[in-house]
């Protein structure tokens, strides 16, 4: 970096962009260093996400493609993108966005309301699906009853199978989501946390589930989400109407330790983050692990490893009133162990033991 | 010396809900000029009301905030030693929250 | 059935599976075989005050802080619990055969401390076992002690370093008979037999090296290197380490955030025979706590220890390190999670101890071993190692080497055939002082590196015999 003492720079940088080399540059180039100028690092990051959706084969043309839209900055700029450079480059892709509701006021409301913006802004069609139509419960009403302690269990298995529900209305071929490079990272490192090694076998993936019944893709697994963070900023600079408030039922204090562990991380070594990722598809777990088996719910006919989704079980005790039917099994002080025979049931998971004494 | 300063990404909440802040700094007695350094620790006492953690670490922002500077990426001016000027805009966004 | 123990979330539902470690209620670890009082049903009752296993004595701490079996058991039952994972960590992995000799790694902080008094220990049983048995068919294994002594690179008052000296050999020379040799030696001679100055050479070597965390890891593989010398040079042919499971869980986070997934299982596991002197680590199920605890009650705590390592790091390794504490005060079962979630990926073919073929060894002791040694859990079997760090090379890394070609030149025998973590944080990044960079390398790593290539050049050529058009071609 220049040290350039009392010179002010903002107004005499003595350098320009390295693309155009006519206008002043705005910012530096994550991976490069590079000085560049607005408008040249809006071709270099849509040419960049081009190129990753070029390389990857995440789309074929005539596709149906779902955006999960959150509201926030990276679903946004996602959704931006992708019908930018829809149009650009013809893929021919039909594009929708879609949301979901989890019935959290002062929260969903108000980014759904960003959402419903983007619909107009980027004239793509919005379904927004509801916990309350799909469950009959908003997660206010379930954190009423099982106060801030699991909700975002109930949250995260509900989010999971409303996505895809949401999909199979849309009768999309595909769904993608805004997850970066960071969020893949964090997935990671979570996965380990928590013991869930068959989410951590996948979790890498650019393209996940494919053999289920609707895909998911991730086109910016690559783009870090550092300082200078090449989303935010594309974001800001297009002043691109996003919602960036974090969920009032803040989640588990482990996660925000690893999101904060990671932004350390970034800052004395940014590669760190990519090299999580390497490390993620490196990984192989052994056969002699027990992993679940995919088969369907006999209730609502989702995909699981159980006889009942995990959906249906949390489900059923949220309207039984023993809200806590659910996650018995598979949570508690040291349950994260056992995440790799998650949705398994108590018996299966003692036979689990057989792994003898290397399996604690 | 009067600045726009521009909280967003969730770091407005942290000085009362309100996103930007037509501020007078005022610099040191014998000092002219007033630096990124200077202008953060007039934030911290004089416009973050809660959690001043979730803005600053250190002497510095904390990992995740985005600065710019007159909409460029303050890495570029310097960081803690950009100088400011009157009439700058200096923007803070967090990258923390929501995706 | 309620909690009682602090940071759990919510109802547990637990089988026996997670009794053995955590600081779950002691309603259901009561061992109802070990006695015949019926078992106390008060939930979480400390109050009674008495030990859970010997019901006799009270436990050594009542707070529900304490992160281990420390909360539960009293002193006596605390230590023979936690001798119980040491000895179950050697027996069941063949750790240590009646005709070895073993090397204990010793620091001077606790964990190497707790690892050769149970080796001691167990040593001292086998010797009474022999002296009672009739035929004296298994022989006791040798037991030797290593110190190496790093203040070269982290310079120590000369006193205080003599004095920590003398400690650590009044330690040894105080454990019971049979009689232990304590070794001491300095880091720099790894660099033994090529230059006469070897702290310049270390130090060169440790400068040139520009990254915090690729100085702190290229030390770390510098002092294995001697203790590998160490014992091999002193007829030893096991190496205990008293790594335990924070400190395992530590190394299996940063060895993700360094992009070394593939080879982090060969570093995780009980053995790991990658090395000439196959390296143990029978302490792998104990907790840090827990062996400080253990210290702290021997009153074997009160041994002086050399701060050896430098605190105020700046690296990946100390972010990591604190990360892991905080979520041990968060979770405390925290820690043995991350390294069970690492435990099953899958192992290298070289952790485990190597078969005795020798048909000089007593055929009791070739029996016992192979008892042990049936593990027969798949493997990655992998003839390619990383010259700077001996991590195993994946297929990657290894088509990297592709264009070393056959050159004698140190820096293709090193840049080219190294691990990317190695090439990003030791490896000098500036072309010009890579070939200096290489000759403050010991002699020993370079001979090592001449030789894997050569090993790594046949195998890459029969894995990639396909896609190769010709030298030639491939050059332009």
């Amino acid at each position: 970096m220049e040290k350039e003492g009392d010179a002010k720079p903002k107004n005499t940088a003595p350098r320009l962009c390295c693309v155009c080399n006519h206008r002043r540059p705005a910012l530096k180039r994550p991976k490069t260093l590079d000085q560049i100028c607005r408008e040249c690092f809006y071709e270099v990051f849509e040419e960049e996400i081009h190129q990753v959706i070029v390389e990857n084969q995440l789309f074929k043309p005539g596709e149906r493609v779902a955006i999960g839209a959150s509201g926030g900055k990276d679903s946004t700029v996602l959704a931006y993108v992708l019908s930018k450079l829809n149009r650009q480059h013809q893929y021919g892709l039909d594009l929708f966005l879609l949301s979901i509701d989890e019935g959290i006021t002062g929260y969903r409301d108000d980014s759904l309301e960003t959402v419903k913006r983007n619909e107009i802004q980027y004239g793509l069609p919005l379904k927004v699906v509801s916990y309350k139509d799909l469950y009959g419960w908003t997660m206010d009403e379930i954190v009423k009853i099982i106060g801030l302690k699991n909700n975002c269990t109930f949250c995260g298995v509900f989010r999971r199978q409303a996505l895809d529900r949401g999909a199979a209305m849309l009768k999309v071929d595909k769904v993608a989501t805004g997850h970066n490079a960071d969020d893949i990272a964090e997935t990671v490192l979570l996965n380990i946390l928590r013991g869930d090694i068959a989410r951590l076998s996948r979790c890498t993936a650019i393209t996940t589930g494919e053999d289920g019944p609707i895909p998911r893709c991730k086109p910016f697994k690559f783009h870090l989400l550092q300082i200078p963070n090449c989303i935010l900023t594309y974001a800001y600079f297009k002043r691109l109407d996003y919602f960036s408030t974090e969920c009032i039922y803040s989640p588990n204090a482990y996660r925000g330790f690893a999101r904060e562990f990671i932004k350390d991380l970034e800052r004395i070594r940014p590669r760190a983050i990519l090299d999580i990722i390497k490390s993620g598809e490196d990984f192989r777990i052994s056969t002699t692990t027990k992993m679940p088996e995919q088969g369907t719910c006999e209730r609502c006919g989702y995909i699981s490893s159980q006889k009942w989704c995990k959906a249906c079980v949390l489900l059923e005790g949220l309207n039984r009133g023993l809200p806590k039917l659910g996650i018995g099994r598979s949570r508690g002080l040291n349950i994260e162990r056992k995440k790799d025979v998650k949705e398994n049931n108590l018996t299966e998971s003692i036979e689990s033991k057989q792994c003898g004494t290397l399996d604690f | 010396m009067q600045l726009t300063l521009e909280f967003g990404g969730g770091l407005e909440l942290l000085c009362e809900s309100k996103k930007i802040h037509k501020v007078n700094v005022e610099t040191q007695k014998g000092v002219e000029k007033l630096t990124m350094k200077d202008l953060l620790t007039w934030v911290r006492t004089n416009l973050i009301k809660e959690r001043p953690e979730m803005f600053m670490k250190g002497d510095t922002v904390r990992p995740g905030v985005l600065v710019l500077v007159n909409d460029c990426d303050w890495e570029l001016s310097g960081q803690l030693n950009t100088t400011l000027e009157e009439k700058d805009v200096v923007v803070f966004i967090s990258t923390l929250h929501g995706g | 059935m309620a909690c009682s123990a602090s940071g759990c979330q919510s109802n547990c539902y637990r089988n026996e599976e997670d009794d053995r470690e955590a600081p779950t209620p002691p309603t259901q670890t009561t061992p109802s075989s070990s006695s015949g009082e019926p078992t106390p049903i008060a939930n979480g009752n400390h109050s009674h005050g008495l030990c859970l296993k010997c019901k006799a004595n009270r436990p050594i701490s009542s707070s529900s802080s304490g992160s281990g079996d420390d909360a539960r058991f009293c002193g006596d039952c605390f230590r023979s619990n936690l001798f119980g994972k040491f000895r179950l960590a050697v027996t069941s992995n063949a750790m240590i055969s009646p005709t070895d000799r073993v090397l204990v790694a010793f620091s001077g902080g606790p964990s190497s401390r707790v690892a050769l008094q149970f080796v001691h220990e167990m040593q001292h049983k086998a010797q009474q076992n022999f002296d009672a048995s009739r035929d004296r068919s298994l022989p006791v294994f040798g037991v030797g002690v290593a110190f190496i002594d790093e203040s070269a690179v982290f310079p120590v008052p000369s006193c205080e370093a003599a004095e920590g000296i003398e400690g650590m050999r009044l330690i040894v020379s105080n454990l019971a008979l049979p009689t232990k040799e304590l070794l001491v030696v300095p880091i720099e001679s790894v660099f033994s037999s090529e230059s006469s100055n070897e702290k310049n050479q270390l130090s060169k070597l440790l400068d040139a090296v520009t990254d915090a965390t690729g100085k702190e890891d290229l030390l770390v593989h510098l002092r294995m290197l001697s203790l590998q010398k160490t014992a091999a040079e002193n007829g030893y042919n096991r190496l205990v380490l008293g790594s335990c499971t924070s400190r395992i869980a530590s190394h299996v986070l940063s060895a993700t955030v360094k992009g070394k997934g593939y080879s982090l299982p060969a570093d995780i596991q009980y053995v790991d025979a990658r090395w000439n002197v196959p390296v143990v680590l029978p302490l792998r199920d104990c907790h840090a706590e827990e062996l400080n605890m253990l210290c702290h009650l021997d009153g074997f705590g009160s041994l002086k220890t050399i701060e050896l390592i430098k605190s105020p790091c700046s690296g990946i390794n100390s972010l990591v390190s604190s990360f892991v504490k905080l979520l041990q005060e968060e979770n405390p079962s925290r820690q043995s999670t991350i390294v069970r979630t690492a435990g099953k990926l899958t192992p290298f073919h070289f952790n485990r101890i190597p078969e005795i073929i020798d048909s000089n060894v007593p055929l009791a002791t070739r029996r016992r071993q192979k008892r042990y040694n049936l593990k027969a859990n798949e493997s990655i079997s992998s003839e390619s190692f990383c010259p700077v760090c001996n991590s195993p090379l994946s297929r990657s890394d290894l088509v990297g080497t592709r264009n070393a070609g056959s050159s004698c030149k140190l820096s293709d025998l090193f840049s080219a055939a190294c691990c990317s973590s190695c090439q990003f944080q030791i490896l000098p990044k500036d072309p010009t002082s890579v070939e200096n960079f290489y000759t403050h390398f010991p002699q020993l790593l370079v001979s090592r590196a001449k030789q894997n290539k050569s090993e790594n050049l046949n195998l890459l050529r029969a894995q990639i015999q396909d896609c190769l058009l010709s030298d030639s071609e491939d050059e332009t």
